[in-house]
């Protein structure tokens, strides 16, 4: 078995689509559409064969009451790591994307949280061994 | 419909690189076939910005001096942003970007230089491209949009451009339809 795909609900699968490609730089690797459903996902340019993550339409009553309350809770729906997480924090600011933490030293490694304007915070990770 | 069908942007081409430290300036250099004052009003008009530009304003860019608000494609904060140089229709500059138009048989040379981190420096390269090439259909009468232009090749000419520039180009296995 392997980890291929992780799902992350958004509130706009186009305005996501801009978002996870154009500010945070991963690119579309499959979109189809079935009727009303879309399966839409994206990759990183470190690693196109790498976890995909799939931008999911959030249209679930009960989703969207977990979403909202684990962003309330300023917990992160989803983690990247980086290997540079001050140039990543400094390229995507200057864009206009929002910080809810800037570059921070914790046990083993350095976060920032971004808002992806979908509904959810993004966790960057740099490891200090990394 | 069928013009945005038959839409594939062109190979990369026009780009140059200048590379010092973690910012890098990127010039792309691109041929329109119309004049000066047309593409100098494409430049700073706010509603022909928002149709091909990677960016909306909420102000003409056309006077030194001027504070607009500048939002880029995607995200939710407007950056306050001044316009440094305005010299219709040779020269302006804002932020980090920098025009220059120089009248070319009946069209204008074009002339983008802009810093970027050197880890996005292909991704802009493809990006701008591909707002020319909407800019160029947009002043020709025969629009497309930014967002399908850019599902029709920017993960192509990202790489293209990483090759030109000698960095480490993503290996896409594009599944697109």
């Amino acid at each position: 078995m392997k980890i291929k795909v992780t799902s992350l609900y958004v509130d706009d699968q186009d305005k996501a689509l801009r978002f996870y490609t154009e500010v945070l730089g991963f690119a579309k690797k499959s979109d189809f559409s079935n009727g009303p459903f879309r399966w839409l996902t994206v990759a990183s340019p470190e690693e196109p064969d790498g976890t995909e993550l799939q931008l999911a339409l959030n249209n679930n009553p009960a989703a969207k009451a977990y979403q909202q309350a684990i962003f309330q809770q300023s917990q992160p729906a989803a983690m990247f790591f980086t290997d540079d997480v001050k140039g990543d924090y400094e390229r995507i600011k200057a864009r206009g994307a929002e910080f809810t933490m800037p570059p921070t030293d914790v046990t083993a490694s350095t976060i920032a949280m971004l808002n992806d304007t979908c509904g959810n915070l993004i966790q960057l990770t740099q490891l200090a061994h990394y | 419909m069928s013009d945005r069908e038959q839409y594939t942007p062109g190979p990369a081409s026009g780009a140059e690189v200048r590379k010092d430290g973690e910012k890098w300036t990127l010039i792309l250099i691109r041929e329109l076939r119309h004049s000066p004052e047309k593409v100098w009003q494409a430049l700073i008009d706010p509603a022909q910005l928002r149709e091909w530009a990677p960016f909306v304003v909420d102000g003409s860019l056309g006077t030194v001096g001027t504070t607009v608000n500048l939002t880029w494609v995607g995200t939710p904060t407007p950056l306050e942003t001044r316009v440094t140089r305005a010299d219709a229709p040779k020269l302006l500059e804002y932020a980090d970007i920098r025009w220059e138009l120089e009248a070319s048989g009946k069209g204008t040379r074009l002339t983008l230089s802009t810093k970027l981190d050197r880890r996005f420096i292909s991704m802009g390269a493809a990006g701008w491209h591909i707002s020319f090439d909407v800019l160029d259909r947009l002043l020709g009468g025969t629009p497309i949009t930014r967002d399908e232009a850019m599902e029709a090749g920017w993960q192509r000419l990202n790489v293209e451009y990483a090759q030109q520039f000698g960095i480490k180009a993503p290996n896409w296995q594009l599944k697109n339809k």
